[in-house]
């Protein structure tokens, strides 16, 4: 009995331990990382909510609906690229200038709103 | 010189010969009568006489004729026949149970009369046209309770009957106040055979026997299921009569008197004769005869005829409905005509309004659904010629620019998309002013 209840509680300190690891060392990353962290966090909700709305209403005019979560779902993809080869800790990219990884991912956006707005109808 | 004048006349003369029997004129003008003999042709001239003056060309023949023939090369020589001959055994010439019912099926008309001791050819054109007389060749029709009181008859044979089929276009809107006078054998019609009314039945006391003989076991034909006079109007709208009695056609019984037992009232003339014009006037298409022309659709506000209707389109369907009274076409007044516009199923069923000079007219809007649809007009009344209409026209969805602008309901993808640009030169100024 002692030992389950010891167990259980166990477990439970031991994700609290987990979670207050993971909050400390993500505190410890740079506020451009974090910045782009949040800015994906944004546009993923956003697609969320997208299609919450499609499942209440239907998909009517799907070309709407597919432009509109496109639209969240690759300004997400983007910064995530932006955020990958930006971040100093990643050896691959080491030898990449931030401002080119920057200029890159304007011009992914430009073409990214370019076909949504022509998709939108 | 001459032979210009004799041409010219000539061609004059053609569009006469072309008067008879068309489709824009439907009284027929000849009728071919067959009797069994000349007596009947005085024996029943009042019935002739007022065939006669209604117009028609009758030609007595009798049924045994040799040189007897409907139809030459061809061209049919009548457009309706009378057969007066119930014991004819073979028909002379070229007419058979074949070419009688060939007859019938390509449009024309017929008034067939049985009689007691009708023979099997007969009793066999009758049962072509659904008409089933009793097998027992000697059975006649008897009545004990509604037989007409007749000084010389005692075995209940001669009826009084007044038990009508309730139709202003057959029977004609005077009603009949005396009973008819009947004595002839009896036929059931099969209750499945939707083509054929009975006009005339029997009262439910009625049964079909051998007079002279005793009954051994209940006969097979009784009550209202006896019909005495029927009627059928086929499918291509040719319109048959069957009579068990040729002595209802007769003078002797257009001008007698009638008292139906058990009842106190005298008639001084018994109905035979108002019912027997009258029948014959619907037999030979005098009455209840429709066309239906000019079918005419369009969309609201317009007046040429689309080849293609859109979704949500609203469009006017109007037809011209007719009745020949005789003499000429008369606006056909009713409010039960219906217009379908069907693809598999109706999808649209409205009642046309007219306005009393024939124009039939409705308008609606076409349904959601694209695809090849129908304007069908099914219009069948009991006596009256069925109209079968179908026009079709396809319908098309919306063109990609025939929508609206935005569409309500894609707001939030509109709104996301536009928040995601938003974001996106937020974001941009945010990260690279950022220290």
């Amino acid at each position: 009995m002692a030992r389950s209840s010891s167990s259980s509680s166990s477990t439970a300190k031991d994700a609290q331990a987990l979670i207050q690891s993971l909050r400390s060392a993500y505190a410890a990353t740079p506020t451009n990382l974090k910045l782009i962290d949040l800015y994906v966090v944004f546009a993923v909700l956003t697609a969320l909510i997208q299609v919450v709305y499609m499942a209440i209403v239907g998909s009517f005019p799907f070309n709407s609906f597919l432009s509109g979560v496109l639209s969240c779902v690759g300004t997400a993809v983007i910064a995530v690229c932006l955020r990958i080869q930006v971040n100093k800790e990643n050896k691959e990219f080491k030898d990449l200038a931030p401002e080119r990884a920057f200029a890159d991912f304007v011009l992914c956006n430009l073409v990214l709103h370019l076909v949504i707005m022509n998709f939108l109808g | 010189m001459a032979k210009v004048s004799v041409y010219l006349t000539l061609t004059c003369l053609l569009p006469l010969l072309c008067n008879s029997f068309s489709p824009e004129n439907p009284k027929s003008q000849r009728i071919l009568v067959l009797i069994d003999d000349f007596a009947i042709k005085y024996s029943h001239s009042l019935f002739f006489k007022s065939l006669q003056t209604r117009g028609y060309d009758l030609d007595f023949r009798l049924a045994d004729d040799s040189k007897l023939a409907l139809q030459r090369y061809g061209q049919y020589l009548y457009d309706g026949l009378i057969i007066f001959a119930p014991s004819v055994e073979k028909f002379g010439g070229s007419i058979d149970l074949a070419t009688i019912l060939d007859f019938v099926d390509s449009g024309h008309d017929l008034i067939l009369a049985a009689d007691v001791g009708a023979s099997d050819l007969v009793r066999d054109i009758a049962a072509e046209c659904g008409a089933d007389f009793d097998e027992d060749p000697a059975a006649v029709v008897i009545d004990h309770s509604g037989y007409a009181v007749s000084a010389t008859d005692g075995d209940h044979t001669l009826i009084a009957g007044d038990d009508f089929l309730q139709s202003d276009v057959i029977l004609g809107s005077k009603k009949t106040e005396a009973p008819v006078l009947f004595r002839g054998i009896g036929h059931s019609l099969n209750p499945a055979n939707s083509l054929v009314l009975k006009v005339l039945s029997a009262s439910p006391c009625a049964y079909s026997a051998n007079p002279k003989t005793k009954l051994s076991s209940p006969p097979s034909l009784i009550g209202s299921a006896i019909s005495l006079v029927s009627v059928v109007q086929a499918r291509n709208n040719a319109r048959i009569l069957v009579s068990g009695s040729l002595d209802m056609f007769s003078n002797r019984l257009f001008r007698s008197g009638v008292q139906k037992a058990g009842s106190s009232t005298k008639h001084e003339k018994s109905g035979n004769e108002q019912f027997v014009t009258e029948i014959s006037k619907w037999v030979f298409h005098e009455r209840g005869h429709l066309k239906a022309v000019n079918v005419k659709h369009q969309k609201v506000g317009e007046t040429n005829e689309p080849a293609i209707y859109r979704i949500t389109d609203d469009l006017e369907y109007s037809v011209e409905i007719y009745e020949w009274t005789g003499d000429d076409w008369k606006p056909y007044v009713a409010d039960d005509v219906q217009v379908q516009f069907y693809m598999m199923s109706p999808y649209i069923l409205k009642n046309l309004s007219n306005d009393g000079k024939g124009l039939y007219s409705t308008s609606f809007r076409v349904p959601d659904v694209y695809g090849v649809f129908q304007f069908k007009i099914a219009y069948q009344r009991l006596g009256y010629t069925s109209l079968s209409l179908s026009k079709q026209i396809p319908v098309r969805p919306f063109r990609h620019n025939e929508y609206e602008r935005f569409i309500t309901a894609a707001y939030p993808y509109y709104g996301s998309s536009f928040s995601m640009m938003a974001g996106f030169f937020i974001f941009s100024i945010v990260y690279l002013y950022n220290k």
